[in-house]
């Protein structure tokens, strides 16, 4: 399988704490994997290296077939090269109608002296609507989305990333606070995003990174302790000792 | 942006542009020199300078309630704008005066006696008679327009730079900005800045080559001028705020991290709200002086623009109609208090002197709104309109 993005011996500290060390990773094209870890094991640092947030101490970050090094470029530049972020708490744009949110993370050309005088063709508000269908919110997509339920904010959230069409996506606890017949959903929408992008999943929920059925890596203290299919990772007597025995 | 509320807000926008447009053909149907002579010259001056205080306060809320900069220095743009067009009118007017005097006299003068006679007039006054660098394109008014959008322009686009490229924001940009309206303040009362230091600039209302025109006359030009001005402004950013830029705009003051992960460049963002806002601000204060007659340095004291957020704030943040019932009833009751107007109020043992306890009036009156109507004057008028309906 081909490599669209390598973590390379990437570390990084915050005043003496090393919170990655030494960590390298990779995933392929329309690959679906999975990060698990307890607390504090460096999951969300991982995230904030690769989007542009944190630089790391060194290491190297590979893009794509021309193999571009994400470290020195700024987070909307990632973010143009094709990697989306969901964030653990749902991050939307309260005073916003749901569609709004939507157009506003659309993939289109953001120079400002186009974005304004940009306008939705018809095609782009199809391909809209079809977002709002897949993430089960069409009938409400002129609400505010301030107003909807925490687990409708997830689902719109993923469907900005959609909106956006990245090459990669990374999904901080899309699972969190939902009921199992959202979260059910969830598995859904997420592997039929897999058809057509890549995605790393970082969750704590066991069971729904299991209906995930796919690669899982295990972190733990900022460096990786297994990987593998889950009925792999969970018979690692290290990964029962620092995250499933507890 | 494809809601229904469009609509309203067009319909909303025209309503406002006829008003304007009515108010002004009403005040000149009332005023001395085309009317009835109902309206004094002095009162058609306020209203003409309160609608260019307007036009600072929509581009204040654009950036602050739209934007979510809170900044402190947009007044300065508006001073600055008023400077550049008060060199030409000034240099105008002195070297039409010193020529007439100088044909009045016997022998022919060089143009370096015209020069020193010119410098004379304008700085003797902090102890000068040569003309400074920066007044080379005085005598020219198209330069000088250019100079009115080029300047504040400039200073906002270098700031702005600096300031949002490093990613300095709320509070301590808001500190930035008043730090650099108080540098820029503090440099223009020195008397050797160029501008005639704390005396300011001033006979800016006698326009060169209008002398045949009466002040009256004037006033009503200067009228229509700022209305035009304002009219001007409130369409290009009602365009700006209802385009997909203004989703963007307003996404940035929400949560600007969170906008970057979508691909946005956040600083050029606000680096063009930043400059667009400054530029239309000193054409205001360029429209504003003519009809003021003076601009000194403490017309830029950050004091003015902190009065600039009050006003928005009072009227009502993120929408432009607020910004301007803000801007124009805070103006208007301001000089009404302070122009001695308001009567006193005997307490027996203490006079309330309106001149001096307007400010504590407004201060109050600014808490009590902020604190019992999140939206403003506007945000009390829309729920009023909506009970009775």
């Amino acid at each position: 399988m081909k490599t669209l993005l390598e973590v390379d011996n990437v570390s990084i500290s915050f005043d003496g704490f090393k919170a990655i060390k030494n960590l390298s990773f990779s995933i392929g094209y329309n690959e679906l994997q999975a990060i698990i870890g307890p607390n504090g094991a460096g999951k969300t640092t991982f995230m904030d290296i690769i989007t542009g947030q944190t630089k790391p101490d060194n290491g190297h970050i590979l893009w794509g077939e021309k193999s571009i090094d994400l470290i020195r470029k700024t987070e909307s530049e990632i973010a143009l090269l094709g990697i989306g972020r969901k964030f653990q708490k749902p991050t939307v744009f309260e005073n916003k109608t749901i569609i709004d949110n939507l157009i506003l993370s659309q993939k289109k050309n953001r120079n400002p002296f186009k974005v304004l005088f940009q306008k939705n063709t018809k095609s782009e508000l199809t391909s809209i609507e079809k977002i709002l269908k897949d993430i089960n919110l069409y009938m409400i997509k002129d609400r505010i989305a301030g107003e909807i339920s925490h687990g409708q904010k997830q689902w719109l959230e993923i469907g900005m990333l959609l909106s956006q069409n990245p090459k990669l996506m990374l999904i901080d606890e899309p699972a969190a606070g939902m009921t199992p017949t959202e979260r059910n959903q969830t598995v859904s929408i997420l592997k039929n995003i897999a058809k057509s992008s890549s995605i790393i999943v970082v969750e704590h929920d066991m069971e729904f990174v299991r209906s995930l059925n796919c690669r899982v890596t295990v972190l733990n203290e900022g460096s990786i302790l297994s990987s593998g299919s889950i009925d792999f990772i969970t018979q690692n007597e290290k990964v029962i000792e620092v995250y499933l025995g507890r | 942006m494809i809601t229904d509320m469009n609509k309203s807000v067009k319909k909303h926008s025209l309503i406002f542009l006829i008003t304007i447009f009515l108010f002004t053909l009403l005040v000149t149907f009332l005023s001395e020199p085309f009317g009835i002579n109902f309206i004094s010259t002095s009162f058609v001056k306020v209203l003409g300078k309160t609608l260019c205080l307007c036009i600072a306060a929509i581009a204040m809320d654009v950036v602050w309630g739209y934007c979510g900069i809170l900044s402190l220095g947009h007044f300065a743009f508006f001073g600055l704008g008023g400077y550049m067009i008060g060199m030409w009118l000034m240099y105008e007017r002195t070297s039409i005066i010193v020529l007439n005097s100088l044909d009045d006299s016997q022998l022919p003068f060089t143009e370096i006696e015209l020069q020193e006679a010119i410098g004379n007039q304008i700085f003797g006054v902090v102890g000068g008679t040569e003309i400074p660098l920066i007044w080379t394109f005085a005598d020219n008014l198209y330069f000088q327009i250019i100079f009115v959008i080029l300047i504040p322009g400039l200073i906002a686009f270098i700031f702005g730079w600096l300031a949002f490229r490093s990613r300095v924001t709320g509070v301590y940009l808001s500190i930035l900005t008043q730090a650099m309206t108080l540098a820029l303040s503090l440099y223009l009362f020195q008397n050797d800045s160029g501008l005639r230091g704390n005396n300011g600039l001033s006979g800016l209302q006698n326009i060169p080559h209008l002398e045949n025109l009466s002040q009256s006359t004037i006033s009503i030009l200067f009228l229509w001028l700022s209305s035009i001005g304002l009219i001007f402004s409130f369409v290009i950013f009602n365009y700006i705020i209802q385009s997909k830029f203004g989703s963007v705009i307003t996404a940035i003051r929400d949560n600007e991290t969170r906008l970057r992960f979508f691909g946005y460049n956040v600083e050029i963002y606000k680096l063009f709200i930043f400059v667009i806002t400054a530029i239309i601000t000193g054409l205001a204060g360029a429209i504003y002086y003519p009809q003021a007659g003076i601009i000194n340095p403490a017309e830029i004291a950050p004091i003015a623009s902190i009065y600039l957020a009050v006003w928005v704030a009072i009227g009502g943040r993120g929408k432009l109609y607020g910004a301007i019932l803000g801007a124009a009833s805070v103006s208007l009751l301001s000089s009404w208090f302070t122009g001695g107007n308001a009567p006193n109020i005997p307490l027996g043992f203490f006079t309330i002197e309106w001149v001096n306890w307007w400010t504590v009036f407004l201060g109050i009156g600014f808490v009590a709104i902020t604190i019992f109507s999140k939206g403003g004057l506007i945000g009390m008028l829309n729920t009023l309109l909506v009970k009775i309906k």
